[in-house]
């Protein structure tokens, strides 16, 4: 028995390892000849797959890396929050990656840290900032897009007669004070615009609520029925799976009215949302999680092996005019349905009917307000100078990052609350 | 009689590496079915989880560590069932010894090592305090201790969650509590890996708990009443006290599993949202107490057993490429099958006990 133990233990010792450094000397790479690394990595959160969503589009943003530059894809899941720093360094120990991707904010810290470990390692982080010459932060300008729906929001409102908007929101943090900041802006161009429209004054009434959570849709169906109780008509959505609730909220207040469509509407966000309660999700705020993974990709390649770049870290800020942030269309629904479908909580016979319903809501509201919502966000990619209230939109932008005084700030000036 | 014991140890060996030969099969078979190759996902597994220790611990280091708060868990659960019952309060146990080391960091706000002598006084105070309620609700009304710790359980959730959001938040990132401060946490063992002093804090744990269960007064009476409440009430023996001390005992060594999480893992060293890198750990530790058949020494090959399966899990997605949701049901398929002789024994003790018929036989 013993002697067979032996046995396997020398046998096991005798196959081959991959090649690995001692941990206790990280820093020092010592062999010279490295093979080219030939993997994009991803590690995820405990999110994780599968919530049609943010860490689903960072999968089609690797994947589509992984096709375009000929790499291998490469994922890791984490079980827990104690899987973040291994999952990092096993990837990194492997040396096979030309860039690990770590999809979403929490991992921010343990990033951080390996970056530190493995020098010559290329890091992106999602949603997170972190300071080192071979990380990569990759951050949205989440109040461009906000501030196309806001106006679209207010539209709405004055197509029906109603005076009231709201946003739902997960728990107080500065980046959604960029959210918050872009939708108030907005709302209030959007007043401007629509009286240029149709002669008539609409003077809508913000309201907004911290929820305190990401993940808890029964509170945010809460919110956004004291939202709809207040005579709200449009309620964006800016909480995660919380969101799920605002939803739920409206397409329950609509068919309470025997109503297969809005009014009254959500506004989805991260993804294109639109299809989750299709007639009353009227548009989505899209961060397109996949063109970071992407670009992340491109630039580390174009550092590590065109080395076409010389510098790899900093901030990589993605807006509308990069293509990181966009109001949906019809040509975005398709793709995630696709991604529904593909993951089995899109029924395939339900995609017409959902595109159908879609499509309808859409013409049910006057095609130049769809055509002046776009026509902004057109405009915001160049021109930042539009001024409402006393307000351009240069200044928004100049107050980031937000504290809870600076929003506070731009709150009463822009009539919040 | 030594060679009885040995031949003991090796029979409950064999019965563990039968159950876990089984589950290997099912579970290959099972990658198979999907199109993955199942050799080559189970030699990513054993590559990753023990790596070549000779030329690299950073694979072992990994699995040691994730073993850790599971020794801790798995003993407080074990100590549970040699006493008669069947306590699920670990886990809120876990959740309070973190909760105490987050309280003095933010009511102390000083880097001092002082914080983890109150940090983790106030954790297990706070987990002794919770079972408590329920060894009482248990000794006092006849409650049942898996209804009422199962609902302390998610008391405990609930209390940890409103201090991690409204009473000690990180400022610069509130989806986690402040952050244990450096001085007070537990070192690391070798730098550059997850592996910290914790470890150590473990075994000694688990060598105390034999060394009470088997060579005190307090511990046979404590088995003794695991075994048969009925005799060992006839016998003289204060049961309903005994009752209490198992709960407690059980919750400092849950709590022990929270402290050391938090003071002892980098990067975070706070609770995170939701408390998920606490979540978990308590019932874990059941599993883990099963598959050791409740005994504080085997905890520690049991621990260090899921805690390699957790490591080389990695192995299975980077290497043999298995989707995660895969990996994770192989997974599940192969700890049932380990922890069903455990299971089933202790099921057969405990229905035994219930229906008195068991004779007074303390080994």
């Amino acid at each position: 028995m013993v002697l067979l133990i032996i046995a396997a233990v020398a046998i096991y010792m005798s196959l081959p390892q991959a090649p690995t450094t001692t941990p206790t000397t990280p820093t020092t790479p010592t062999t010279p000849v490295t093979p080219q690394p030939t993997k994009v990595c991803i590690v995820y959160d405990i999110g994780g797959r599968g919530d049609l969503s943010f860490n689903d589009m960072a999968y089609l943003g690797g994947s589509k890396a992984a096709r375009d530059f000929n790499l291998e894809l490469t994922e890791l899941q984490s079980r827990s929050e104690s899987d973040y720093l291994p999952n990092l360094r096993t990837l990194s120990r492997s040396r096979d990656c030309v860039i690990i991707v770590g999809v979403g904010f929490l991992l921010t810290d343990a990033i951080a840290q390996v970056a530190d470990e493995y020098p010559n390692q290329l890091f992106a982080i999602i949603d997170g900032y972190v300071d080192k010459p071979n990380v990569l932060s990759v951050l949205f300008k989440e109040h461009e897009g906000s501030a196309v729906v806001g106006a679209l929001a207010t539209m709405i409102a004055g197509h029906y007669n109603k005076t009231t908007v709201g946003v739902v929101l997960g728990m107080e943090i500065p980046v959604l004070y960029k959210f918050e900041a872009g939708y108030y802006w907005g709302i209030r161009y959007g007043q401007e615009v629509f009286k240029g429209k149709t002669g008539r004054e609409v003077n809508v009434r913000i309201l907004y609520t911290y929820t305190g959570a990401f993940n808890d849709p029964a509170r945010g169906k809460t919110a956004t029925e004291a939202m709809l109780g207040e005579g709200a008509i449009v309620v964006y959505n800016v909480a995660g799976a919380t969101g799920l609730g605002i939803f739920e909220a409206v397409a329950e207040a609509g068919a309470k009215e025997g109503r297969t469509m809005g009014p009254p509407f959500g506004i989805g966000v991260d993804a294109d949302q639109d299809y989750i309660k299709p007639g009353f999700i009227i548009a989505s705020m899209m961060k397109r999680v996949d063109v970071g993974v992407y670009t992340a990709t491109r630039k580390a390649l174009n550092y590590l092996i065109h080395k076409n770049v010389t510098k790899f870290g900093g901030i990589l800020e993605l807006g509308i005019a990069e293509g990181g942030i966009a109001m949906s269309r019809v040509e975005d629904l398709e793709t995630f349905l696709e991604l529904g479908v593909q993951a089995g909580t899109v029924n395939p016979q339900d995609r017409e009917t959902i595109l159908n319903a879609v499509v309808s809501m859409r013409n049910s509201i006057p095609s130049w307000m769809w055509d002046e919502a776009y026509k902004l966000q057109e405009t915001l990619k160049t021109n930042k100078s539009l001024e409402v209230m006393g307000v351009k939109f240069s200044d928004v932008e100049a107050m980031i990052p937000f504290s809870a005084e600076t929003i506070a700030r731009l709150r009463s000036s822009l009539g919040v609350g | 009689m030594r060679g009885k014991v040995i031949r003991d140890v090796l029979v409950k060996t064999g019965n563990v590496v039968t159950a876990m030969t089984a589950g290997l099969i099912i579970g290959g078979l099972i990658m198979q079915a999907y199109g993955y190759d199942a050799l080559h996902a189970y030699y990513s597994l054993l590559r990753h989880a023990l790596g070549n220790p000779l030329t690299d611990a950073y694979p072992l280091t990994s699995t040691l560590s994730l073993a850790t708060p599971l020794i801790f868990t798995g003993l407080a659960f074990a100590v549970s069932v040699r006493s008669g019952l069947f306590n699920i309060g670990v886990e809120n146990a876990v959740y309070l010894g973190a909760l105490g080391m987050v309280l003095a960091s933010g009511l102390l706000r000083a880097d001092t090592p002082l914080v983890l002598i109150i940090g983790s006084l106030m954790g297990l105070g706070l987990s002794v305090l919770f079972a408590f309620v329920a060894a009482s609700l248990k000794v006092f009304r006849g409650v049942h201790e898996v209804i009422t710790t199962i609902m302390l359980n998610w008391i405990a959730y609930w209390l940890v969650d409103y201090v991690r959001v409204n009473v000690f938040p990180d400022p610069r990132d509130p989806s986690k509590t402040i952050a244990v401060p450096p001085s007070a946490r537990i070192p690391l063992l070798i730098r550059g890996t997850e592996l910290s002093a914790s470890f150590v804090i473990a075994i000694l744990a688990s060598l105390t708990t034999y060394f009470i269960l088997w060579y005190t007064v307090f511990g046979y009476e404590l088995r003794a009443t695991g075994i048969n409440l009925m005799a060992a009430r006839y016998a003289g023996m204060k049961t309903s006290r005994l009752t209490i001390y198992s709960f407690l005992f059980s919750a400092v060594l849950g709590g022990l599993a929270g402290v050391c999480e938090i003071t002892g893992r980098p990067p975070h060293y706070s609770i995170t949202t939701g408390i998920s890198n606490l979540m978990g750990l308590g019932f874990d530790g059941i599993a883990v107490s099963l598959i050791g058949l409740n005994h504080p020494i085997a905890v520690i090959p049991a621990s260090i057993l899921i805690g390699a399966l957790n490591t080389g899990v990695r192995g299975m997605q980077i290497e043999a490429r298995v989707p995660f949701e895969l990996v994770r049901l192989v997974q599940g398929v192969i700890v049932v099958s380990l922890a069903l002789p455990g299971l089933l024994s202790t099921l057969q003790k405990y229905l035994g006990i219930r229906r008195g018929r068991r004779e007074v036989v303390v080994s």
